[in-house]
């Protein structure tokens, strides 16, 4: 029970109190390159849910299996994007071939799922971050850290298509059009999601 | 092929921070203050000079299907020896940075002129290119930094420059998250004017 | 197949130079790295409780593996002055760890934050100058935040920051008080010399 309880600490820590977008500045590329249209960030935001979940469990089982009983931790960045690298590989495969529409709509976006700060972000976060009582995450943890913290990806993405559809009524100075009032916006999400900081848990 | 117009394109032309958007990630983590950045913008020229000038000489033989992932191979293994002799000689830079030195791999810049143009073009442009880019962000993160540092501290690279009376408090806003938006979105709308008129 | 075959070959090649060189490297920066850490704490230990030599470092609970573990601080003639050890505590954004210098009242005589992370001009003011002092002379009831309570004046604006390095230095005091006061006493040599009753 007090398992489940630690948990929801983790999914509202990594949602909304160290959220990847707006807290600790992961996932950006995409996060204002793919947030025009509700659809497409849709996709995306499943999409990377996945890799992300799935790549905290396959560089885990790397890092801890392979890498530190042998010593070579500093091979962690090539073997940790290199597994990156192969998981979206296959994950474009599979949506190919199961989901031809989403893998038009997605289009370069899925392989650039391989360069997103926040997929390896995760991945290199699992060994750094730890409980508050401190000890380091096991499988399980870092699976679930990279569920969350992909849950609060989309989630923020989500928020930002939803704004940003509305932008194409509204007539933005020339300027700010297109990236600068994308940042502006996301600024302003950032200011209100600090005030999660004080959440209490 | 002019190799000094394929150096400064990047400074303004085609500088990677404000024209192309790539890097995002870093630019807004790592410019709270002039020493961090100026330390992120030369770990990143490194790597991507030094990937770049490898990319170039072994595009003969590496497969074309392979190729992102042996640009990605060539990518980490520089951005490790960043990582270890930083670990070694600048340990409080090290730790500033942080988790952002690996994160260097995935800094679009990089890969993204391994395949734009290290991957098309011969030796000494590939060099020239990383440079130009390298310095050109470097530059964008270097003008983002003084701003944030200035206006949220009151200082510029640890030195206090504000009056006292700024420093006891300051807009703290500039250098934390919402700050690194609001002022990467104003200094793109600034390029943005600035170029139309150029 | 063979097409499959021959591109793994080549991206394995790649793969094993790149390792090579990484390897290499590895063994030029791997002991300055360890030296750097060790020179960190080294020079905290002596700012937080100087002219001293150190015992240790002994382990609190030697069952455990990520045990505390602290030195004895003793003067010229071998009296103990205090204990060092370093909190260790999950801030903010970061794992915040503070070297702290104990007497043998168990009461703080000096500390340090030698590792953090936490928000610039918020939590990060923790390794400013004007944080340490408000630890002197507190012992381990004492170490509470004020604002549940206890002597701690916490940061402004950054609470869980003073909170969670309050914390963490009142858990590890605690751990040090029970490892020493089960420990049989560390007699200096002198000591040792009398009491078995004249020559050896």
């Amino acid at each position: 029970m007090e398992y489940l309880g630690n948990i929801f600490i983790m999914a509202i820590s990594a949602i909304l109190i160290q959220n990847f977008i707006l807290a600790r500045f992961l996932g950006l590329c995409p996060f204002l390159g793919v947030s025009t249209k509700m659809d497409s960030a849709f996709g995306m935001g499943m999409a990377v849910i996945f890799v992300m979940t799935l790549a905290s469990s396959l560089t885990y089982l790397i890092n801890v299996y392979l890498l530190i009983p042998n010593d070579i931790q500093y091979l962690s960045t090539i073997a940790f994007i290199l597994a990156i690298a192969a998981l979206v590989q296959f994950v474009e495969m599979v949506i190919k071939k199961n989901a031809p529409a989403l893998y038009k709509s997605l289009g370069i976006y899925l392989p650039l799922i391989t360069t997103n700060c926040a997929v390896l972000g995760v991945a290199l976060l699992n060994f750094i971050d730890k409980w508050p009582n401190g000890k380091s995450y096991n499988f399980l943890d870092s699976t679930l850290n990279g569920f969350f913290s992909g849950i609060g990806f989309t989630f923020v993405l989500l928020l930002m298509a939803g704004i940003r559809e509305r932008y194409e009524f509204i007539e933005t100075p020339k300027s700010m059009r297109g990236f600068p009032i994308a940042l502006v916006t996301a600024g302003c999400m950032a200011l209100a999601f600090m005030g999660f900081a004080g959440l209490k848990l | 092929m002019n190799l000094l117009k394929e150096f400064t394109k990047g400074f303004v032309k085609e500088n990677p921070t404000f024209v192309l958007v790539l890097g995002m990630c870093p630019t807004l983590a790592t410019t709270t203050s002039l020493k961090n950045a100026l330390g992120m913008g030369i770990a990143a020229t490194f790597v991507l000079v030094c990937s770049n000038m490898i990319i170039s000489l072994i595009k003969n033989v590496t497969p074309s299907n392979i190729r992102i992932p042996i640009y990605v191979v060539v990518i980490a293994a520089f951005v490790s020896i960043v990582d270890m002799a930083m670990a070694a000689y600048t340990p409080p830079l090290y730790k500033a940075l942080g988790i952002f030195i690996p994160l260097i791999v995935v800094n679009c810049i990089i890969l993204g002129r391994a395949e734009a143009f290290a991957g098309k073009y011969g030796f000494f442009p590939s060099a020239a290119d990383g440079l130009g880019m390298g310095l050109g962000f470097t530059l964008a993160l270097s003008v983002i930094s003084t701003i944030r540092e200035l206006l949220g501290t009151g200082q510029i690279y640890g030195m206090d420059v504000l009056p006292k009376s700024y420093i006891a408090s300051p807009m703290l806003a500039a250098v934390l998250v919402p700050g690194a938006f609001f002022t990467l979105g104003f200094l793109m709308a600034l390029v943005k004017i600035l170029r139309k008129e150029v | 197949m063979k097409e499959i075959l021959k591109l793994g070959i080549i991206l394995f090649l790649f793969c094993a130079i790149g390792s090579g060189v990484l390897a290499f490297v590895n063994k030029m920066t791997k002991d300055k790295i360890a030296e750097n850490k060790k020179k960190t704490e080294a020079d905290a230990r002596k700012e937080v409780l100087p002219n001293v030599t150190f015992d240790g470092p002994f382990t609190a609970d030697a069952g455990k593996p990520d045990s505390l573990q602290y030195f004895i601080g003793k003067d010229q003639k071998g009296a103990i002055v205090g204990y060092t050890f370093i909190a260790s505590g999950r801030g903010y954004s970061s794992t915040v760890r503070t070297m702290v210098a104990a007497d043998q009242a168990f009461q703080i005589l000096k500390i340090k934050v030698i590792d953090q992370n936490e928000t610039p001009g918020l939590g990060a003011n923790s390794s400013k100058d004007n944080f340490p002092p408000r630890f002197e002379k507190m012992g381990i009831s004492d170490l509470v935040v004020d604002k549940d309570g206890g002597k701690i004046k916490s940061i402004t604006g950054s609470t869980i920051t003073t909170r969670a390095i309050t914390k963490s230095i009142r858990n590890a005091l605690t751990v040090l008080k029970g490892a020493v006061e089960t420990t049989p006493k560390q007699v200096a040599p002198t000591e040792k010399l009398v009491a078995s009753g004249g020559s050896l």
